[in-house]
């Protein structure tokens, strides 16, 4: 060979094999809509009401009305005060959103008026520690929370199980589940549930599936709550889908009926990766998932682009923009499960610095979720932090003094509620004659990382119970009664005191969560009163002294120990 | 005055009960139930599954346990059986002296015998000698195709080709002159190059004729007859297949030789007798049967059937706490089978079917601990609990609840360690016997022969009929009917061998026919149910012969299986028996037949 | 020792309107609008004369023949597979994006189901393609060719996704609505 390749330099070989070179990056094509936030092609705000009705919205008429304008402008916006909301200026509102001395509920008042034009407006003139600022306030729930994933990359329920029991103990208030294998769901979702509860009593779970399934399992009680029902910000994507904001809201009601927490995910990017963005900034359309939200009457909204996130993550500006789709929710009194869930760099500083603008002013759940499993068997494709993060995490916390929601647990502890998760499960399968659980597999999951540690199961006589659990009709009745008869008295009781929320409907409230004596703690009870400095939530007290202690701290007292 | 009465029956792997209402000698049957036998059968861990029987029954039956009068337990005695299999034949191919793998697309017809050469040395080859192309990894058909063109061109006779890819066809339709051409030859490298070799193709649908004919091959090498007495494993080998290739070394060969495997040692009959195991089921069977009643069997240290029968005995000691020199195998069956195994010496991944014998054993004690399981259960439930009978005749009475069945009759449990035969004569006196190999002999049987990877699978075509999905439509039953959907099948299942469980068809991963594995399915079946229904029956059959038998009734879980009692009937049919699946009470079908005798015979002894 | 990687270049000669044929030995491979003109290479740079070349050696390997359709009113994978499945002699066909995305589709099953997905185009390679050639005739041929096995790599989304949305409006630009499938001669050609 001749030809002579063009010579670098080691500076160059350096950092040509570091890992944020692995990372895709792509220029922006505003025309198509691939743009973060900044486009030339969305439209100016405006609004037109006749009749107490709005018949013009951000440019366009009512005869001229896709079926996203029309749900958000007949459910999502409130028509008396919309023509004064938008008379304000944007900087304005941009400004009350970061004024300490302007109450959340002063805000409210302006935002409940807003186009998705005009949400943009306000929050493109917002750097990314004024949106910081913004959440810090709007966030509808005063104590920041997290939620963890728990899978199996082999469907292994008693791996659900005990991560789940690990997960809920070291402080995620939420816990999710899906399935290589979706017919695998019944078990996996009935051993979600039994490891949360054994972990810490009151944590919600829920298992993503497709929406009939998911419902059912729903109101069977077998999980405490829904997430995975995807809403998106055109036409097109949505009927692709075979769907409309109406019959998202009817999925909705059914939730409702029961009593049963339940949000819509949605997100930047995902109609531009469908190829139906019809021009807009990935933020215009996102914003107008957030209003079909709030259109449809649910509580919450899971946003941060979730499973699209390397499309923003690849514009200039696009995780500034993800930071703002979770204000634009939180902005209009929804419940934020913020994103950081999906694989999203090979580079530790990008993963750290993307979940900056969550973490440092608190969402209502900052991760939706992190992957209490290790990411090799992360069934949602992977997460942006997993169990191999969680002493990072940890330290993070206590270098900056923020609450993200999660603790170190001594490993003593930890082996003893994983050892209690899997005997709990075992005895319920084997009083609801569902398929064994060997003491051996009790021991291993005990002390396993993932799930090549445990013993393979046998996978048909799983999939033969789980069609036999949805058979037979057993309800999270029945397994508040099996886990009572086996001596898992205190387990019966945290699961058959979650159920009992769906009579009182209290878990219906923005944001609600439940505390470790099953307070359900909402944005009515536990509302977010930032005004400054000073005020609002704080990490200090007994909940400090948790987040101080870490794997290794050396004693003050006696330096040659540690504290743990 | 009723009273309440529930019958258990522990079995090996599932506990039934069943409620009734007794007064005076009239019993009338509330509910049953079934649960998983927990812990070995006959030893303390059996309470847990029993109390929960006894409480799903009556949660049936809607009774309470407060009203339950007596539970009557089944005298069982711990069956603990084992599995074994072991290769005793083995194909080696030295020097590389045969392609035999038979790969789905040859390329080509006919043969080409010739000198091997390397493609690339194909430059240097001399147009005088026709040559066989060896074709490395790496080189683009589009390549192969031109190189072999170019060489023809020069007036080199390229006579044959051996490829690495799976590129036969794509290099023979770029070729001026087609010639035959055998691919997918993972190690090609290691085909001897200078060597006189032959290629030979068949057309699709047909088998080769020369190289896997003796004197075909000696016509292509010119053999003498001492040589071709030599290459005829070689022709052997290639037998069926639509290509071969040949390569002839100074000492290449193919062997088929056989794997000494150990010695199986049986005692009984006050004579101990020995067998190789290589020697196969027939000859171990013919053993066993000179040495019968067996008092025990070992096998020799170190070998899979030597460390299964410690493993039974360990695992009895384990149970009942009797010192492992004191268990004796009292049965043991030999299965002749064969597994596809890779060819030692192979370029290809070729595979042979090699022999295998599967062996079961089986050992019991007459240490039963019931007595232990009877007291905690009557703890558990507050009330009664009694030895109600022995497992065989209490089989034999609920059994005879069967309609149209009288004395002498004999039982059939087909269970899934062991087959067990209970009669019960004119006079009322009952045999029993108990020998090795079931459900789970068969399951491993066919696992193996389909090379299963999945045990699951192998079940799975052990318990469903087969079928083929010939489009998105419509599926063509193992039978040949065909039968239509409305709705497409999933795309899974489509253009496959399924089984067709409830659940609906199921794919089983395997290139092999509908009728293959039908045929696998029936042999396994047939080879330990049927044999084992003759066996046992011959030992509780009066003088051991069949034709003493009337009615023979077939029991347990695998009695339930779509084809075994028509295997088993068709076999005794010429005896003049009488052979059914049994429908205890009626209506109870195969289950439930000890726990319903041990009622019935409760009922009897309280009015008599 | 083997000859160096021939560059190819792949022209798209139409032939005519693409018309439903009859001969049950044949799959239909199926090009989304930009394939071979406005782009010549995958996602990650397999050339499409070589995506080409290696489906159809798949597909004649197996003796089984090949008719090659653009289709230019969609740019959906699953729509462009089952409108080569329902011109194919054997029902059978194989979908290709530009970017390498493909899918094995067959024309009883509904438009957005099929025989197999190969949804991850920065992981497919030329000897995955030969493989998806070799699926597709050997269901043609009433056979049941195991699955080529799909890989994954959690991180394919951090560095293709935007890439991959990228290519697809690209792909989106160059439909031409209205346009019927064309049959079309691929010409391989060496440069």
């Amino acid at each position: 060979m001749t030809t002579t390749q063009p010579r670098h330099s080691r500076r160059t070989e350096i950092l040509e094999d570091r890992p944020v070179n692995l990372d895709g990056f792509v220029e922006e094509w505003p025309e198509k809509g691939l743009v973060a936030m900044e486009s030339d092609f969305d439209p100016a705000p405006s609004v037109r009401v006749e009749d107490g009705r709005i018949v013009e919205l951000d440019g366009r008429a009512r005869a001229d009305f896709d079926f996203m304008d029309t749900f958000i402008a007949d459910h999502a916006i409130d028509v008396e005060t919309t023509e004064a909301s938008m008379a304000v200026p944007s900087d304005e509102i941009a400004r009350m959103l970061i004024n300490p001395t302007v109450s959340r509920q002063d805000v409210l008042a302006v935002t409940r008026g807003l186009t998705p034009a005009k949400i943009l407006d306000v929050v493109k003139l917002m750097n990314v520690v004024e949106i910081m600022q913004g959440m810090q306030k709007m966030r509808a729930r005063r104590t920041p929370a997290n939620q963890g994933h728990s899978t199996s990359a082999r469907d292994n329920p008693l791996q659900v199980a005990v991560d789940a029991a690990e997960g809920a103990l070291r402080g995620f208030a939420e816990l999710e589940t899906t399935l290589g294998v979706l017919r695998y769901a019944p078990l996996v979702a009935i051993a979600l549930q039994v490891g949360a509860q054994v972990g810490r009593g009151g944590v919600l779970t829920q298992c993503a599936l497709e929406e009939a399934t998911e419902l059912e399992l729903g109101m069977r009680g077998i999980t405490a709550y829904a997430e995975t029902i995807s809403i998106y910000g055109t036409e097109s994507v949505f009927v692709d889908g075979d769907d409309t904001p109406w019959s998202k809201s009817f999925l909705a009601s059914a939730y409702a009926s029961r009593g049963i927490k339940m949000r819509f995910t949605s997100g930047t990017g995902s109609e531009v990766q469908m190829g139906n963005a019809e021009g807009k900034s990935m933020l215009y359309l996102e914003i107008r998932c957030v209003l079909m939200a709030k259109g449809a009457g649910v509580q919450g909204l899971q946003n941060g682009s979730i499973s699209c996130i390397g499309v923003p993550g690849a514009m200039p500006g696009g995780i500034r923009a993800v930071a703002a789709e979770n204000l634009v929710a939180s902005m209009v009194d929804l419940e934020c499960a913020s994103g950081n869930d999906q694989s999203f760099s090979h580079s530790a500083m990008r993963r750290t610095a993307r979940m900056m603008p969550q973490l440092l002013p608190g969402t209502d759940f900052v991760c939706s979720g992190y992957s209490g499993v290790p990411n090799a068997d992360n069934m949602f494709a992977g997460s942006n932090f997993d169990t191999d993060d969680y002493d990072d995490w940890n330290t993070i916390q206590r270098d900056l003094q923020v609450d993200g929601g999660l603790r170190h647990i001594r490993e003593d502890e930890i082996l003893q509620v994983r050892n209690k998760a899997a005997r709990a499960l075992q005895a319920l399968f084997a009083e609801l004659d569902l398929p064994r659980i060997t003491d051996e597999e009790v021991e291993a999951a005990t002390y396993a990382n993932g799930s090549e540690d445990y013993p393979e199961r046998d996978v048909l006589e799983d999939l033969k119970g789980a069609q036999s659990v949805m058979d037979r009709g057993i309800t999270g009745l029945d397994l508040v009664t099996a886990l009572e008869r086996t001596g898992f008295h205190d387990v019966a009781e945290n699961l058959l005191t979650v159920l009992r929320q769906r009579v009182s409907g209290d878990l219906l409230q923005t944001s609600a969560i439940l505390t470790h004596d099953f307070v359900p703690l909402s944005a009515i009870n536990d509302a977010n009163d930032y005004a400054g400095p000073g005020t609002g939530y704080r990490l200090q007290g007994e909940r400090w002294e948790q987040l101080k202690k870490l794997r290794h701290v050396t004693s003050a007292e006696n330096p040659e120990t540690e504290v743990s | 005055m009723n009273r309440l009465v529930v019958g258990v029956d522990i079995g090996n792997s599932t506990t039934e009960a069943c409620v009734a209402s007794v007064s005076g000698g009239s019993v009338e049957y509330l509910g049953t139930a079934l649960t998983h036998t927990t812990g070995v059968k006959g030893t303390p861990e059996n309470t847990e599954g029993a109390v929960d029987a006894v409480r799903r029954a009556l949660v049936g039956a809607r009774r309470s346990p407060a009203d339950l009068d007596v539970v009557l337990l089944n005298e069982a005695t711990p069956v603990i059986s084992g599995l074994a299999m072991e290769t005793i034949s083995e194909t080696i191919i030295t020097e590389s002296t045969m392609i035999g793998h038979n790969p789905e697309t040859p390329g080509g017809v006919g043969l080409g015998v010739g000198t091997t050469v390397s493609l690339d040395g194909l430059a240097g080859a001399s147009p005088d000698e026709p040559v066989v192309v060896v074709v490395p990894g790496g080189w683009d058909f589009d390549d192969v195709a031109a190189e072999l063109n170019a060489a023809a061109e020069r007036g080199v006779p390229v006579v044959a080709a051996v490829l690495a890819h799976d590129d036969a066809v794509l290099v023979v339709n770029r070729l001026r002159t087609p010639i035959p051409v055998v691919d997918e030859v993972a190690a090609v490298a290691k085909v001897p190059l200078g060597m006189h070799a032959a290629v030979e193709v068949a057309p699709p649908g047909r088998t080769i004729r020369t190289l896997s004919d003796s004197y075909g091959l000696a016509s292509v090498f010119g053999l003498d007859p001492e040589q071709t007495r030599q290459v005829s494993p070689v022709a052997r080998a290639l037998t069926g297949n639509r290509s071969a290739v040949v390569v002839r070394t100074p000492t290449g060969d193919v062997t088929d030789r056989r794997i000494p495997v150990g010695t199986l040692t049986l005692t009984g009959a006050g004579k101990t007798l020995q067998v190789d195991v290589d020697a196969g089921a027939d000859e171990i069977m013919d053993t066993l049967d000179r040495v019968q009643p067996l008092d025990d069997a070992t096998g020799e240290p170190g070998t899979h059937v030597g460390g299964m029968l410690a493993q039974v005995r360990d695992t009895m000691t384990d149970v009942t706490g009797q010192p492992a020199a004191e268990i004796r195998i009292r049965d043991v069956l030999a299965v002749d089978t064969f597994v596809p195994n890779e060819v030692r010496g192979g370029l290809a991944g070729e595979v042979a079917l090699e022999n295998a014998v599967a062996l079961a054993a089986m050992v019991r004690t007459s240490r039963s601990r019931m007595q232990v399981v009877a007291d905690e259960v009557a703890e558990a439930l507050g009330c009664r609990a009694e030895i109600g009978g022995i497992e065989g005749e209490m089989a034999v009475r609920g059994a005879l609840t069967t309609p149209g069945t009288d004395v002498p009759i004999a039982v059939l449990d087909l269970g899934g360690g062991s087959t067990d035969a209970a009669l019960l004569d004119r006079d009322g006196v009952c045999t029993a016997v108990h020998v090795a190999g079931a459900g789970e002999l068969v399951t491993k049987l066919i696992g193996s022969e389909l090379a299963l990877e999945d045990r699951e699978v192998a079940e799975s075509v052990k318990r469903h009929p087969l079928a083929k999905v010939e489009s998105f439509f419509h599926i063509r039953h193992e039978d040949g009917t065909v039968q239509f959907f409305t709705e497409p099948l999933p795309p899974h299942v489509f253009a496959r061998v399924v089984a067709m469980t409830p659940e609906g068809p199921a794919p089983i991963p395997t290139r092999a026919s509908v009728d293959h594995v039908r045929r696998i399915r029936r042999e396994a079946k047939r080879r330990v149910f049927v044999v084992n229904a003759l066996r046992a029956l011959r030992q509780v059959a009066p003088r051991g012969s069949l034709r003493m038998l009337d009615f023979v009734v077939l029991l347990g879980g695998s009695a339930l299986d779509f084809e075994i009692p028509d295997l088993i009937a068709d076999a005794l049919a010429g005896h003049g028996v009488v052979c059914g699946t049994g429908n205890v009470h009626g209506n109870e079908g195969p289950r439930n037949a000890v726990a319903a005798g041990l009622v019935d015979a409760h009922a009897d002894a309280v009015s008599g | 020792m083997s000859a160096p990687a021939a560059v190819r270049t792949l022209t798209l000669k139409e032939i005519g309107p693409a018309q439903r044929a009859s001969r049950p030995d044949e799959v239909v491979i199926a090009v989304s609008p930009a394939f071979a003109e406005t782009f010549t290479r995958t996602i990650v740079d397999v050339p499409h004369a070589e995506v080409i070349r290696q489906v159809l050696a798949g597909i004649e390997e197996q003796g089984v023949t090949a008719r090659m359709v653009k289709v230019w009113d969609t740019a959906d994978l699953a729509a462009i597979a089952h409108t080569g499945a329902r011109l194919s002699g054997s029902g059978i066909s194989i979908g290709l994006l530009s970017r390498g995305t493909t899918m094995i589709h067959q024309r009883d099953l509904p438009r957005l189901s099929n025989l197999e997905l190969f949804p991850q185009s920065p992981l497919l390679d030329a000897e995955v393609f030969r493989r998806i050639g070799s699926n597709a005739a050997q269901y043609a041929k009433g056979e049941s060719p195991a699955p080529v096995p799909t890989r994954n790599d959690q991180m394919a989304r951090p560095r293709w996704q935007a890439k991959a949305a990228l290519l697809h409006l690209k792909e989106f630009e160059c439909i031409v609505a209205g346009r019927r499938p064309v049959e079309v001669e691929p010409v391989i050609s060496r440069a």
